[in-house]
């Protein structure tokens, strides 16, 4: 900031220097608010730049005025030099650390939303199969990625995932999560008496199970697991989200709806003298395996239907 | 160092493009495999389909391209892509201007460039 007391020299009149003092100050105090972290010695030295343009003309006020207009408002010069800093060009300026990499894992601990959510799990046009997890550390699998790998789809098929399949097609998915929720509670009411008060809840990995729990907990926290995703996805679709984000919650809670009733009948077989852990592996299967059938026929719907208005049309206009 | 080179080099590829497409839909209309087979073709501009078809959602959206689907001689039905009005008149600016930039830079790099 010495910088300052060593301006004298140029020869400008006290009120040249004003300007360029508000000036600067400005581009200062925007930086500030947009929170970049830029070296304040660049913008100081454009502060040089400008004094020494300035000394080779007459130096009035009307001269630095013209010469602060080239450079824009105060503002914009700040945005560009908080872009040039973060290349990425993100709208975000603001350093935040709540997703990132950490050890090399990609990692995101803010709420997930279901817009997020949607967009990891269906995207045919980013040809990772692997994305950054939406809450936590790790990976997501980008099942739109796994469909066009695996040739059952091209990547733009759909011009706006899910936009084209009918309404009531969208809300009849919901039935699958639905009937997975009303299959876990039956089987839960039904084999209640069954059950020990200790229930296992947790195996290692040979099949022993390494953990138990009150049965009432294990019941209460599969109900949760279950039910939670679920009510979330009726809000979303209750709410009229983007069919994108309608279908990835009635996957998401698809999802946790297989994996709750695979464990229920889990620890079931277990307690009735069947050892191993093949419910655990068929329920991993499965819970990756539906929401992607699910995904692909929607999607398979949503492909049809815009084929049906484009060929219809052609035909029209050119079959001679 | 490599990989801050790459990242650079991506970021300029980025901007190009979205100019390479354009050009090509100028020419005709193309369906997506093509554009990416074709493109592919410059192995300079390193486009990859990762590139290309997220580029294509995004120019749809704007409406400097649209998309339509037709019949295929030999498969499924494609989904062909072309320039719509307001993307011919950006394709003739953006080539304009491209022809100012590669103009300068021709000369910067041939005047102070070592090489």
């Amino acid at each position: 900031m010495n910088s300052r007391e060593m301006q004298p020299a140029t020869g400008l009149t006290p009120e040249a220097m004003d300007l360029i003092e508000t000036y600067f100050t400005r581009v200062h105090g925007a930086l500030l608010i947009a929170a970049a972290g830029v070296c304040e010695d660049a913008v100081d030295e454009l502060r040089e730049h400008v004094l020494e343009q300035l000394a080779r003309g007459a130096g009035t006020p009307a001269d630095v005025t013209r010469v602060l207009a080239e450079l824009g408002t105060p503002e914009a010069l700040a945005a560009r030099y908080a872009e040039a800093e973060a290349p990425g060009g993100s709208s975000d300026v603001a350093p935040d650390r709540s997703h990132g990499t950490l050890l090399g894992m990609p990692y995101d601990v803010r709420v997930p939303s279901s817009d997020r959510i949607a967009s990891r799990w269906w995207d045919p046009m980013d040809a990772r199969v692997f994305v950054p997890r939406v809450f936590g550390i790790g990976w997501d699998i980008n099942f739109g990625a796994l469909a066009v790998k695996v040739h059952l789809m091209r990547p733009d098929d759909e011009d706006v995932p899910f936009a084209a399949v009918p309404r009531a097609v969208v809300t009849a998915a919901l039935a699958v999560p639905l009937l997975l929720s009303v299959a876990l509670l039956t089987v839960m009411a039904l084999l209640w008496p069954a059950l020990p008060s200790s229930v296992p809840a947790h195996w290692d990995v040979v099949g022993r199970a390494d953990q138990f729990w009150d049965r009432g907990w294990l019941v209460g926290f599969l109900a949760v697991m279950s039910l939670a995703p679920l009510a979330f996805a009726v809000v979303v679709h209750v709410r009229s989200r983007a069919p994108l984000n309608r279908v990835a919650a009635t996957a998401l809670s698809t999802l946790t709806g297989t994996l709750a009733l695979s464990q229920f009948v889990q620890a079931y077989l277990y307690v009735q003298g069947d050892q191993g852990i093949t419910p655990t592996f068929v329920g991993l299967g499965l819970a990756l395996a539906l929401p992607f059938l699910m995904f692909v026929l929607l999607s398979r719907v949503g492909r049809a239907a815009e084929q049906r208005r484009d060929l219809h049309d052609t035909t029209k206009k050119e079959s001679v | 160092m490599g990989t801050d080179n790459d990242s650079r080099l991506s970021q300029f590829r980025k901007g190009v493009v979205e100019l390479a497409i354009l050009a090509l839909l100028h020419g005709g209309e193309a369906y997506g495999g093509e554009i990416v087979e074709r493109l592919g073709d410059h192995p300079g501009l390193a486009i990859s389909a990762g590139t290309v078809y997220p580029l294509l959602s995004r120019l749809k959206k704007s409406g400097v391209i649209d998309s339509v689907w037709r019949e295929s001689p030999v498969g499924p039905p494609r989904k062909y892509y072309r320039l719509s009005p307001t993307g011919d008149a950006e394709f003739d600016e953006m080539a304009h201007a491209w022809d100012g930039v590669t103009e300068a830079m021709d000369e910067l790099l041939r005047k102070e460039g070592s090489r």
